[in-house]
């Protein structure tokens, strides 16, 4: 069996190039992608956690967290065209007129 | 139960006005704020309590109803009079039927909500003179400030929303405060308490129940928790130097929202100190007793002095409102019979005087739109009978004899010259100079605006005043006279419940 | 006694009489003149019904009215005292009040005048508070009422309120006497907490108990029950609280410093000058130093300062009465004056004699008013003495009850005055002679004879004497009944009073002509005059020299003859000219009061206005510049901190980010995994 320490290696490498998209890219698109990347990172460790104690809450968790990821992107491709129409662009540093 | 009837038919009252069309609402308003007027003046003439609500007196038109179970602790609904309340209730339901008379005038736009709102700050100042139980009176104490903000905020003069959010951080910051102080109480209690009953947490704290909490000793509690009550209940008072919020409410609250304002809500805060700080924390009051009278001689001479600086009629009454307030901590402080019935009496007598003064410069105001001392002279000449009423008002409140603000004076100066609390008689003498400053400004604004010929610097007709302007100034003048020359109308029940508080302190 | 139950009467009267001129006033004929002259008429005549019965024996001291029920103690009442003092000034009152009313009839009601129903009104007020006032039984029910007469005299005196100068007056003479009056409030105050009771008479009144502690040592042994403050003895306490009742005497009396209202209240109609000066507020003063003589006579130093007080003031208004130029003001301050003999006469011991002034003095003295309002009507409301000359022949009632008046007033046999001022520097001079002080008094009382001589008789030269020296003047207005009647009345009282009383002829002959001694040895012991005369001699220590009554009368009569001679030479003339003229600069301080009234306002304008608009600038600036700064402070902080919300989304990112590291980090440190 694979000791879990490879799949938490795995899991935090993607959550990690996940967030490094996150931080460093402006195309809306490409954070999408990004957040979906961390969220698969999130769902190895689950998985991972629920094969090694044998339990299956790992799994349904990253059943939701699956359900969830599609749902943010079906959210998030709707923001992204809500950006291009109002913004014209899918950069997201542009839209900033609701901060204050 | 007619402490629920009269702040049920306050809200009643307030819906259906609130619902009716403008042009029936003057009128409806009126009607509706009679109702409660002729329930305090039922309960006045039943009235049959005797000692003090919070020292295990027998109350007045009393009902306790279980309303709400916390861990260990019970929230009832508790209301009931004594010597002390039951003028403030009378007062504050005469001067809100006045004040809804004063507005027939002024307030020409969204009446209906106006006058909604004032009968509903009326239902939550019954609320508080008549509950007494924390929790309950914590809500009216608060339901107090939303109409408050909401009438000076809309039908104020031009900078009402500065005065409006001005008035109602400060004092909602002070109830924060007190809230904290009050709870450090309740806390410390612990469980020798089993309610938020307030007559039950007073005479517990009079029993030195109050345990230590988080390692402070009692003591340090009781002390803390008296600053923190007294810093939350000066600003609603106010006192020096918590007081610049006032002016600026008084002066840009329409009239009849000035009467309340000054001849209601500032009770409130005396009516708190009376209860909270001078009757459940007694002893800390007692050992700070120089201290505070002295705070009272500042704001009695520095709020004077500041009405002795003041262009604006408003602003001039507002301040001596101020020094007003100062005689009644005076009073209360000084733990006599006179000081602190005086220190009662003056609370309905500066209600009725200040309720005059504000009627009469809202009747100015309303005929020659503006309250300047300097845009006008000779009025006496146009309008003889607001005229008299501010002569007599003002006269009134400089203290002259057969008028209620000489009566409420002298009670104060009497109980707090010999006071044993105060020790020396100096300080009393300091604030009893007030009496020539208030003179002097108050004759001074009248010489101005009344008297010499006319002229106005506003382009406005100025005629006489009208029936509906005239009918409040002249009730006041008639209670404040009667009152005035027959003190015992008021000052007996005051006296009654007075007694107990006083008793044995040397 | 059937009488005394119709004395609270005597006030409610003119009480009624100013609700029915201020509520009917105008649908009644003359502004409800006829109900002010009922009422006072009234009054009037149950006080000489009290008199009778006070002079049968008989006494009256009961609580009538309890203000407020506090229980055994702390009670306050409103009662009515009449013994021979309340008695005597009761019929001062009512009948200066009465012709009072009589002559505004002819003063007020012949020119058309509006407000009418309010000045009588003022007026019946006035009168109402006056005779309360003398009535009251206790110190609480006296200061009531001497505030009450304090607004009766701000709205008559600015009764004409259109013009810029009575709203003025009328503000200063209340202001003044109201700062007087804080120390008398004080001291009442302070009576009650030492005494525990404000009554004026009987075994539980504060005399009797202030005179038992005395008598029972400094400690109080054996003496009733008083509480002292500030460490103080009872005799040093006792003297601070009868000092601070002297500021209300002296406020109301306007006795120097306080005197600097009286001559601005001229501006007030004649008649109500009148009924000021001669019965009502500026009598109230010396009456209630009267009233509670028991008190005062038990504390040497409080009456030196009252002599001293009265003496000093008898001169020092005298002299500036000497360059007035209206006749009114002459009138002014020689009230200022006489009321200072008064007052002298209180400090050195002679109530009798002190009584009597004040009674001479508000018949003389209302006489010269009224006639002074004669005058002023024939001139058509002229009141500089330089526009009229020669009004003897055309209004002859009035000039020779004026001159009769004028005679009292300088103090020239045997007019009332002469008796009762010869009386009031008899008894300076008798008690001064072992007490410098006194003496001091008793010589600037002396001197103010001479001056009072001298200026009462420039006016009266002046104004009646001589050639006509306006158009005015050749064509005076004439005056009617109602103003005669009055002049008339007061005319013989001002000839005659003075015989109630001749103390100096009853020394010498035996005879007992001393009736007003008489009077007060009264059947109310605490306020009888043998009490007061032991009181004086053992409490405060006086001792009357022996010294006959003739050469101390003479000297003053000489003195008085000289300074109304000298008048009479100097403005004799047809064209007199203004011989004060030769003061050079002295007439220049004269005339501007010795700049008392500049000080004053000073206090008032320049410093206590100045003082109130820094602590406005303060209140405005720094007490609510830190409740505005602290707002401030929260929106500018929001707004500073509100910048790292960027509305960039990695933004966002990047900070939860570091977060999330940050909690690893500090969570790796205190969890101990590195």
């Amino acid at each position: 069996m694979v000791p879990i320490q490879y799949y938490l290696l795995l899991s935090a490498s993607v959550f990690c190039i996940g967030l490094f998209g996150v931080l460093t890219r402006n195309n809306a698109l490409l954070f999408l992608m990004s957040v979906e990347l961390m969220l698969t990172g999130a769902n190895i460790n689950l998985v991972a956690f629920s094969a090694q104690t044998g339990t299956l809450t790992g799994q349904v968790f990253s059943l939701f967290v699956i359900a969830l990821a599609a749902a943010e992107v079906a959210i998030g491709v709707g923001i992204v065209l809500a950006l291009v129409r109002n913004f014209e662009g899918v950069d997201v540093t542009r839209a900033t007129t609701m901060r204050w | 139960m007619l402490i629920e009837l009269l702040i049920g038919l306050c809200l009643l009252g307030a819906l259906v006005v609130f619902t009716l069309p403008d042009r029936y609402v003057p009128t409806a308003a009126l009607t509706a704020s009679l109702f409660p007027l002729v329930t305090s003046f039922v309960m006045l003439a039943g009235f049959d309590a005797s000692g003090n609500a919070f020292l295990g007196g027998e109350l007045a038109y009393e009902t306790t109803v279980r309303w709400i179970e916390l861990a260990g602790l019970t929230i009832n609904w508790h209301v009931g009079l004594d010597g002390i309340s039951m003028p403030l209730l009378v007062l504050t339901t005469v001067l809100t039927t006045l004040a809804i008379l004063t507005a027939w005038t002024p307030i020409d736009a969204r009446r209906s909500q106006f006058y909604g709102l004032v009968l509903f700050l009326e239902a939550g100042l019954l609320g508080v003179f008549a509950v007494l139980d924390f929790f309950a009176w914590l809500v009216f104490w608060e339901a107090v400030l939303v109409p408050m903000y909401l009438l000076i905020g809309i039908w104020g003069g031009p900078r009402r929303k500065y005065a409006a959010i001005k008035f109602f951080v400060y004092t909602n910051v002070a109830t924060l405060v007190l809230f904290v102080g009050f709870f450090a109480l309740v806390f410390g209690l612990g469980d020798s308490i089993s309610s938020l009953d307030m007559p039950a947490i007073a005479q517990a704290l009079r029993n030195d129940q109050l345990g230590s909490l988080g390692g402070v000793a009692p003591g340090t509690i009781k002390l803390a928790a008296f600053v923190a009550l007294f810093a939350g209940f000066a600003v609603k008072v106010p006192l020096v130097p918590f007081h610049t919020w006032l002016p600026d409410a008084h002066v840009e609250a329409p009239t009849p929202v000035s009467i309340v304002l000054a001849g209601v809500l500032l009770k409130m805060g005396t009516y708190a100190f009376l209860r909270f700080n001078f009757t459940m924390l007694a002893d800390v009051a007692r050992q700070y007793a120089q201290l505070i009278a002295l705070l009272a001689v500042v704001s009695v001479v520095y709020g004077a002095l500041l009405a002795l600086a003041q262009q604006d009629l408003k602003r001039i009454v507002a301040y001596s409102s101020i020094s007003s307030m100062g005689y009644v901590l005076l009073g209360l402080v000084a733990y006599t019979v006179y000081g602190v019935g005086g220190a009662t009496f003056q609370m309905i007598s500066h209600g009725l005087l200040s309720g005059l003064l504000f009627a009469c410069v809202g009747v100015i105001y309303n005929t020659t739109h503006t309250r300047m001392v300097g845009d006008m002279s000779g009025l006496a000449d146009r309008m003889p009978i607001t005229t008299g009423a501010f002569v007599a008002g003002a006269f009134g409140y400089m203290g002259l004899p057969f008028m209620s603000g000489f009566a409420a004076e002298f009670f104060v100066f009497r109980g707090a010259f010999g006071s044993p609390t105060i020790g020396s008689p100096l300080l009393t003498a300091v604030a009893m100079f007030g009496i020539v400053i208030v003179a002097g400004y108050l004759l001074y604004a009248m010489q101005r605006t009344l008297f010499g010929e006319f002229r106005l610097d506003t382009d406005y007709e100025v005629g006489r005043a009208r029936l509906h302007d005239a009918v409040p100034l002249l009730v006041l003048l008639a209670f404040t006279i009667a009152i005035g020359s027959a003190p015992d109308l008021a000052f007996g029940m005051i006296r009654e419940a007075v007694g107990p508080l006083v008793e044995g302190v040397s | 006694m059937a009488a005394f139950d119709y004395a609270p009467a005597i006030a409610v009267l003119p009480l009624a009489s100013f609700v029915i001129a201020l509520v009917a006033g105008r649908y009644m004929p003359k502004g409800g003149a006829f109900a002010g002259i009922l009422a006072t008429g009234g009054s009037l005549v149950l006080s000489a019904w009290m008199a009778f019965a006070v002079a049968g024996g008989d006494t009256y001291n009961e609580s009538l009215y309890t203000f407020v029920d506090a229980g055994e103690e702390l009670s306050l009442h409103l009662g009515v005292l009449i013994d021979p003092l309340s008695a005597m000034m009761l019929v001062i009152v009512s009948l200066v009040a009465f012709l009072v009313h009589v002559f505004s009839l002819g003063y007020m009601n012949d020119e058309g005048e509006t407000g009418l129903p309010r000045y009588y009104a003022g007026l019946g007020l006035f009168s109402a508070s006056m005779l309360g006032f003398v009535l009251a039984d206790n110190l609480f029910m006296a200061f009531m009422f001497f505030e009450m007469v304090g607004l009766c005299s701000w709205l008559l005196i600015g009764f004409w309120f259109r013009d810029a100068a009575p709203p003025s007056a009328a503000k200063k003479a209340f202001l003044v006497t109201r700062f007087g009056d804080y120390f008398f409030l004080v001291g009442v105050v302070a009576v009650f907490a030492t005494f525990g009771t404000a009554a004026f008479a009987g075994a539980e009144s504060f005399p009797t108990i202030a005179e038992e502690a005395l008598a029972g040592g400094s400690e109080g042994a054996g003496g009733a029950a008083v509480t002292t403050f500030f460490g103080l003895d009872p005799g040093a306490w006792f003297a601070v609280i009868a000092l601070l009742i002297l500021g209300g005497v002296i406020g109301k009396s306007a006795q120097f410093p306080l005197h600097t209202w009286l001559p601005d209240a001229m501006e007030g109609p004649t008649p109500v000058s009148a009924l000021i000066h001669a019965a009502t507020m500026v009598a109230a003063g010396v009456y209630l130093v009267a009233r509670i003589y028991g008190f005062y006579a038990l504390l040497p130093t409080v009456l030196a300062v009252v002599a001293f007080v009265g003496g000093f003031t008898a001169l020092f208004a005298a002299t500036m009465a000497l360059v007035k130029n209206e006749i009114k003001q002459v009138l002014a301050y020689s009230t200022i004056s006489q009321y200072g003999y008064m007052m002298l006469a209180l400090g050195a011991g002679g109530y009798v004699a002190a009584t009597f002034h004040l009674m001479t003095h508000a018949f003389f003295k209302a006489l010269l008013f009224l006639g002074a309002g004669a005058v002023i009507i024939a001139m058509h409301h002229g009141e500089d003495m330089w526009e009229m000359g020669g009004l003897r022949k055309k209004m002859p009632v009035t000039y020779w009850t004026f001159l009769a008046g004028s005679l009292a007033l300088a103090g020239i046999f045997p007019f009332a005055g002469f008796w009762s001022k010869d009386e009031v520097l008899y008894e300076a001079l008798v008690h001064g002679l072992n007490d410098p002080l006194l003496l001091g008094a008793y010589a600037m009382g002396l001197a103010a004879v001479f001056v009072t001589g001298f200026y009462t008789f420039r006016m009266v030269v002046l104004t009646f004497h001589g050639k006509p020296r306006s158009d005015v003047a050749r064509d005076p207005h004439g005056v009617g009944w109602n103003v005669k009647f009055p002049l008339v009345v007061l005319g013989a009282l001002a000839v005659v009073a003075g015989f109630l009383n001749m103390a100096p002829v009853a020394e010498l002959t035996g005879l007992h002509v001393d009736y007003l001694h008489q009077w007060f040895v009264g059947p109310l012991e605490a306020t009888s005059l043998e009490t007061y005369e032991g009181l004086i001699e053992e409490r405060a220590g006086y001792e009357a020299a022996e010294l006959s009554p003739l050469l101390p009368a003479a000297v003053s009569l000489a003195l008085a003859l000289a300074g109304a001679g000298l008048a009479v030479v100097l403005y004799r003339g047809a064209e007199p000219t203004e011989h004060t003229d030769r003061l050079g600069s002295a007439k220049r301080v004269l005339a501007s009061n010795y700049y008392q009234d500049e000080y004053q306002v000073w206090l008032a304008e320049g410093l206590t206005a100045r003082v109130a608009r820094a602590a406005d600038t303060f209140d405005q600036g720094i007490i609510d510049g830190v409740v505005n700064g602290t707002g401030s402070v929260s929106l500018l902080s929001g707004s500073r901190v509100r910048r790292i919300q960027t509305g960039v989304v990695s933004n966002y990112a990047a900070l939860l980010t570091l977060g999330l590291v940050a909690l690893l980090v500090v969570l790796g440190v205190t969890g101990g995994w590195f």
